[in-house]
């Protein structure tokens, strides 16, 4: 295994990671925990397992350690089985080594397993928390891990610092002759980059600008608060995680925001939407919306004028945005609005196939090589479709489907919804 | 004290209390874990998530079917085979009124109790066997998966040796893993029969507030 | 894409300590999976045999009583008298009904007028002096002949040992099938052995009390897993009848005893053996099936069999009938069964897992089924856990 040569049991701290799984088994998890019959459905719901037939990759393996942790200290009559000895082993260092692939390589968090498993356990979550103890105990991928340190020290995981933001967003304002509002006092709608976007695909931050100001929006992008990807959580620190919330709320409270937008990025919108007051310990005091939920109210509204496209297009729903964010049908209003042979994959919407690097799964070298088998699935299904475009709304699945396909030799490209919709609109 | 008396006297009894104790301890003890609100502001509701979800995950849904085809037919017929079995076949009737209820029902006809049991064992031992060759169930499966197999499987078997209900001692035997059974429950994977419902709702719950359907 | 050793050990390790037959987890995964299955249906048979062998003396005080909705007969009435008129003798009465005559009745049985059916005195004594006779000695014969030639040969092993190359062999739903019968045919063979030889064999070793105990579980379990038998038997023939035709290579094999004698044998995916076994198993299978369906609903299937005999009503003839069947066709199969169990299992290294993993050791199958073997050497890898889910998925 990768880790085992950069990790050694010496330098784990078991101890912390059996702690901060004691700590995060609540009432739900540890149902789920519990209810796993072992049934192995949920093998042919994850693309890991469908893309590599390995048994190993059974979602339900990834409960192992959490249930091994919750089995000895923490269910109920844990203690009348101890007395027979059933309760099984502490956890050793070489179990947390042994598992760093399954919890943080071979996880996109995209909670398709959830559907197939009869007892609706939600793996993802888990997978979420387990991150955090085998962050604590200091088992993981490093570059995740830099990632996120990223975060807190620079403000962005690939280091768009906001000085850098700023300049950034000058130039694409001189090139593109669009106007980029950054820092205004108030404004009503404060957003938010990815800065995937940012570093590699500026045009969308161009696009997102034009439609906004054409649809006379009043907002803003704050220094204070930009970055939108999360990757406390997606890399088990907590700490991060907070820091990350906390700078986007005050961004959002400072310009007196009713409305947070999350650009194209899916987990940045979970981290925000769904967890975001839970992280922060409070409710928020503004909206938290996906870009595409944005603009689809703007169409509805009539703010926004289309002109027609007759080039077929099929959408790739990503997963935190549709199954596990419940704004799978913004995109649908977006496209129905221009795209005039629209293709539905299949399976779609809720259902869709993960594009293989989502959970922070992109940014993991170790994981590059199953995340391009991965991908092969997705291939499949865009293909079946026979549509001339690729279309997604989430930064991360376009660069993790760029780089699948160059992997893998596959000559489609994959377009950002909103620098789609962009080309569309009416002059 | 004979053997029988011993199984369908103080056994039993035991077995019974062991049985609601650890049950209701296991399942009030997984409640009292607690969890945080859920500070997120819903989409829709959680409650409504919830039943659906419960419902839902019953039956196969939202594709990728290929594994739960098998398990439906053989999952269905075990269960509803053996809840038939457990309350209508006619010893059971006789006893659920004269040692636990104090009311009766009518007991199904003979040839309900063969296709019942027909039904609960064909779903029974083919989920099994699949458990010991799939090369997926084998990597997941442990001790308590096959000791509950077993046990349920032995106390099905020895009930219906004992149909006749000629010899008090094979209703001895049928009791005394009955017994063992009631005794094992609250500490396996048996208590998946209630757990079910918690998994279900707290997915369906999270799932409802976003306003998605698991 | 191999697991490293120890986490597929930790992960057994996981669920061990989980349940209270503590071992049972570990084989799955740690050690060969073959003892996993041998041990899992083996520790199953022995759990209910001994329970019943140790528990029976004790039960046995306890209290017999008729079967619920038995009917108590009337008393015997007083002695029948030869005629109305008293003008035939005893001895004239009883030699027409042994000759199976018919008398006069007042209800509307048509059964209840002949006082003894005389074709069923040629049934028993078919029944007790051949058919258990034989059946009894066929048994004992082949138990001794397993014995010997494990004593002889011993465990055949592979030859050249374990390539560590391992090919797909049976698919799932093969191996599923397989042993949905399997499990069939030790429920119903163990029932059905007690109550075919157990009134001669058991009997006298445990007494009256617990033979009934015995035999009144196996009549009830037998019944109760014989309808599950006929599905299993269809599903078998279905699934097992591609590549088990005869065909030249198949004499070959026989001539030369199928290696045994030394000397290479050659066969496709089945041998001689194999499809020897196949085919007695679905006769026999169909035999069984159907003699026990009729044997299991004598009233429910009236006029499913002519009637052999004129003075044997057709239901008591068909049951005559279906007896002896389900009794020669239950001989063969056991016997054989016997023969496949071992040599399935103890007496051959490496074939087994076939049955389990649904892979098989490439030197095995080079030694055992050649002709297979360099069909399918396109499939055989080291990754054991490819090969495994490709066999599951049927790519056998
Ligand atoms: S959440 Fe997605 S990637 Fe993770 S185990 Fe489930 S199906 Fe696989
Ligand atoms: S589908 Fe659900 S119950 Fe079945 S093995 Fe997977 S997690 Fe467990």
């Amino acid at each position: 295994m990768t880790t085992a040569t950069t990790i050694g049991p010496s330098t784990v701290n078991v101890q912390a990671a059996i702690d901060r799984f004691q700590a995060v088994i609540g009432s739900h998890i540890a149902s789920y925990l519990e209810a796993c019959i072992h049934c192995g459905q949920c093998s042919q719901a994850c693309h890991f397992h469908e893309a590599t037939q390995d048994p190993k990759y059974t979602p339900t393996l990834k409960l192992v350690p959490m249930t091994r942790v919750y089995r000895r200290h923490k269910a109920p009559l844990a203690g009348v089985k101890k007395l027979f000895g059933l309760v099984p082993p502490e956890l050793t260092a070489d179990d947390l080594i042994e598992w760093k692939e399954l919890i943080f390589d071979s996880c996109t968090m995209c909670g398709r397993c959830t559907e197939v498993c009869p007892m609706g356990i939600d793996i993802a979550s888990i997978v979420g928390l387990s991150r955090q103890a085998m962050t604590a105990a200091g088992v993981g991928p490093s570059d995740l891990w830099e990632a996120a340190e990223n975060s807190r020290t620079r403000g962005s995981p690939l280091g768009l610092t906001p000085q850098l933001l700023e300049d950034r967003l000058e130039w694409l304002a001189d090139d593109n002759e669009v106007e980029i509002p950054l820092d205004r006092e108030k404004a009503d709608v404060l957003i938010t980059v990815s800065s995937i976007e940012m570093m590699k695909y500026p045009d969308s931050i161009v696009a997102m600008a034009k439609v906004l100001n054409a649809a006379g929006v009043d907002w803003t992008i704050s220094s204070k608060g930009y970055e939108a990807t999360n990757f406390g959580v997606l890399s088990g620190k907590p700490d991060i995680a907070k820091i990350m919330v906390e700078r986007l709320t005050t961004a959002a409270e400072a310009v007196g925001a009713k409305t947070l937008v999350i650009p194209e990025c899916g987990h940045a919108y979970g981290a925000m939407r769904w967890s975001g007051a839970n992280i922060l310990g409070r409710p928020l005091t503004f909206e938290v919306v996906h870009i595409t939920e944005m603009v689809a109210k703007l169409i509805r509204d009539g703010k926004l004028k289309l002109k027609p496209t007759a080039e077929s297009m099929t959408y790739h729903d990503p997963c935190q945005i549709s199954r596990r964010g419940g704004a799978t049908q913004a995109a649908r209003d977006i496209l129905g609005a221009f795209a005039k042979d629209f293709r539905e994959m299949s399976p779609t919407a809720n259902h869709n196939w993960c594009c293989g690097g989502g959970g922070g799964v992109q940014a993991m070298g170790s994981a590059a090589e199953l995340r391009h088998k991965v991908f092969q699935v997705k291939i499949d299904q865009v293909e079946a479709t026979g549509a001339e475009h690729l279309v997604s709304s989430c930064a991360n699945c376009r660069l993790t489907m760029d780089e699948s396909r160059q992997a893998l030799g596959w000559t489609r490209e994959i377009k950002s919804l909103v620098e789609v919709l962009a080309d569309q609109l009416e002059a | 004290m004979t053997f029988l008396q011993l199984v369908e006297g103080p056994l039993w009894y035991l077995a019974v209390v062991v049985f609601v104790v650890g049950v209701v301890w296991h399942l009030v003890g997984l409640v009292r874990l607690g969890r945080s609100v859920d500070r997120s502001a819903a989409r829709s509701s959680g409650t409504a998530g919830a039943l659906k979800a419960i419902a839902l995950h019953s039956v196969p849904h939202g594709g990728n079917l290929g594994r739960t085809v098998y398990h439906f037919v053989t999952g269905y017929a075990f269960h509803i085979g053996l809840f038939v079995l457990v309350l209508f076949a006619a010893p059971h009737v006789k006893f659920i009124h004269d040692r636990i209820l104090g009311v009766g029902w009518t007991a199904m006809p003979r040839w309900g109790f063969l296709l019942a049991a027909e039904a609960a064992f064909a779903g029974l031992i083919l989920m099994w066997v699949r458990r010991l060759t799939d090369p997926v169930m084998r990597r997941l499966s442990d001790a308590d998966d096959h000791f509950g197999v077993w046990l349920i499987f032995l106390v099905m078997l020895t009930g219906c040796l004992a149909l006749q209900e000629a010899h008090d001692g094979l209703r001895a035997l049928h009791m005394l893993f009955v017994d063992i059974l009631l005794i094992y429950f609250p500490f396996g994977r048996l208590m998946h029969a209630f757990t079910f419902v918690f998994s279900r709702a707290y997915t369906g719950a999270t799932y409802g507030r976003r306003g998605v359907t698991p | 894409m191999r697991f490293p050793r120890t986490l597929r050990a930790s992960f057994s390790n996981t669920f061990a300590a989980d349940g209270v037959a503590q071992g049972l987890a570990k084989p799955a995964a740690r050690r060969f999976p073959a003892f996993d299955l041998a041990r899992v249906a083996g520790g199953l048979v022995v759990v209910v045999l001994l329970l019943l062998a140790s528990l029976a003396p004790s039960l046995a005080q306890s209290s017999v009583r008729p079967p619920a909705g038995a009917v108590t007969l009337a008393p015997p009435g007083p002695e029948m008298q030869g005629g109305a008129l008293g003008n035939r003798s005893d001895a004239e009465v009883w030699h027409d009904v042994r000759k199976g005559a018919a008398g006069r009745v007042s209800i509307p049985d048509p059964n209840a007028p002949t006082l003894i059916q005389s074709q069923g005195q040629d049934w028993r004594v078919f029944h007790n002096e051949v058919v258990k006779v034989w059946g009894g000695r066929i048994f004992a014969g082949v138990v001794v002949a397993i014995v010997a030639f494990f004593l002889i040969r011993g465990r055949i092993r592979i030859k050249g040992g374990r390539s560590g190359r391992v090919m797909p062999r049976f698919s799932l739903t093969e191996r599923v099938v397989h042993w949905f019968m399997a499990v069939l045919f030790v429920l119903l063979g163990v029932s059905g052995l007690i109550l075919f030889l157990g009134k001669d064999i058991l009997l006298p070793v445990v007494g009256p009390s617990v033979f009934s105990l015995l035999a009144s579980a196996s009549l009830q379990g037998h019944n109760l897993f014989g309808p599950l038998f006929v599905v299993a038997i269809v599903a078998l023939f279905v699934t097992f009848v591609r590549g088990n035709g005869f065909r030249w290579v198949d004499v070959v094999w026989a001539l030369k005893g199928g290696g045994l004698l030394g000397g290479h044998a050659s066969s496709h995916r089945y041998n001689f053996g194999e499809k020897s076994w196949f085919w007695l198993a679905s006769i026999a299978g169909v035999a069984l099936s159907i003699s026990g369906i009729l044997l299991l609903f004598p009233d429910h299937l009236p006029g499913m069999v002519a009637q052999t005999t004129p003075d044997a009503p057709p239901a008591r003839a068909m049951m005559q009938l279906a007896n002896l069947v389900h009794g020669i066709a239950a001989v063969g199969f056991i016997a054989v069964g016997l023969g496949h169990i071992y040599i399935g299992t103890l007496g051959m290294e490496g074939a087994l897992e076939g049955m389990t993993r649904g892979t098989v050791d490439e030197n095995w199958a080079k030694e055992h089924h050649d002709l297979w073997y360099e069909a399918h050497l396109a499939e055989s890898s080291t990754d054991s856990v490819g090969a495994e889910v490709a066999a599951a998925a049927g790519k056998v």
